[in-house]
């Protein structure tokens, strides 16, 4: 059970509120270095990327190492989920020529899925999108992909469409212009990384707080009676919320991509 | 007000999400309603409703950031 508290091990029950963090720096940098190599410091964080990226690795080898035509369980699963985001997120939202960026959402989706449910994993419990500089890198990504396609596609008259919309009556086009040029260009990526980054956050802290605050109760032996009485129910609420945070990490990879493949779409065809 | 104590951020992520709340409510109800009406056209109402309810987020998702800083 010991893997549940890990949070809360640096706790000073002197405190007035026991277990309260000291900052929240932490969400955005990376601290405590396992080991350094000349400038690059290997934190937890870094040690997780590489653990994803190589579980993504290993299935995709594993289901399409030998392609066959009564393939195994598992290829049937991983052949699944990539004519999933080939058909319904990539041809679905960008249409035919969507296939071109499968590779792409792809990539992200399973990466997503996997660092998210590092989040369910027992003796990991810890959502490698929990930390901000790994979604914003990916928003990135995306933010790079659909601008360069709305250049290479549109020219010059992507930019001109979003600053000077047409089908807008001409009093209002610098307004709405402008609306449009902060919302293509700055919230979407902010709005991306952000929406996974909070979600996991939130799930995270919500497990933490309601399974270890549930097992320190009930584990409090000393007045046994109204003390695990009040844990025992918070301990199952959060074996309930743990249910519920499967549900989140895997809509929330789906999002990601989706939302991916929409902005990809709104560069491909500026006029919809 | 000087009884008042903790943080007034929390305050102001419970007003931010308040808008996103009903928003989301009405997606996901005409959502449901177009899926009751044209049951053959629910994947394309659950791909949209999925995207209406990621844009409404966002305001919320902001409060949330803004919560941090402040």
């Amino acid at each position: 059970m010991d893997f549940l508290i890990l949070a809360s091990e640096s706790c000073d029950p002197a405190k007035d509120i026991i277990c309260a963090p000291e900052d929240v720096i932490e969400l955005f940098e990376f601290k405590d270095a396992l080991f350094s190599i000349g400038p690059f410091d290997f934190t937890k964080t870094v040690f997780l990327t590489f653990l994803a990226m190589t579980i993504v690795l290993v299935m995709l080898y594993v289901g399409f190492r030998k392609p066959r035509v009564v393939p195994t369980k598992f290829g049937v699963v991983m052949e699944s989920m990539v004519s999933f985001v080939r058909d319904d997120v990539a041809k679905g939202t960008i249409g035919p020529e969507g296939a071109r960026y499968t590779p792409y959402l792809l990539s992200i989706f399973l990466f997503i899925l996997v660092a998210n449910l590092f989040e369910l994993t027992p003796f990991i419990n810890f959502p490698l999108t929990s930390r901000m500089a790994i979604p914003l890198m990916l928003a990135i990504f995306t933010w790079v992909i659909f601008v360069v396609v709305g250049f290479g596609r549109n020219g010059f008259r992507y930019l001109i469409d979003i600053i000077w919309p047409k089908s807008v009556p001409i009093a209002l086009r610098w307004l709405v212009g402008l609306i449009e040029f902060v919302s293509v260009f700055l919230l979407r990526p902010i709005t991306l990384a952000v929406r996974l980054f909070a979600n996991l956050v939130a799930g995270h802290l919500m497990l933490t707080l309601l399974l270890a605050s549930g097992w320190i109760f009930m584990s409090s032996v000393g007045d046994i009676g109204l003390r695990a009485a009040i844990g025992l129910p918070w301990f199952i609420f959060g074996l309930g919320i743990f249910v519920f945070e499967f549900v989140v990490a895997v809509l929330q990879a789906y999002i990601f991509t989706l939302l991916s493949a929409v902005y990809i779409q709104t560069s491909v065809h500026p006029e919809h | 007000m000087e009884e008042i104590k903790g943080a007034i951020a929390l305050i102001g992520y419970g007003l931010a999400a308040i808008g996103p709340g009903i928003g989301i409510g009405i997606v996901v109800g005409n959502a449901i309603q177009a899926m009751a009406r044209q049951p053959e056209a629910a994947g394309v109402a659950r791909t949209t409703m999925f995207l209406g309810i990621a844009f409404t987020e966002a305001l919320a998702l902001i409060g949330f950031v803004l919560f941090f800083i402040a």
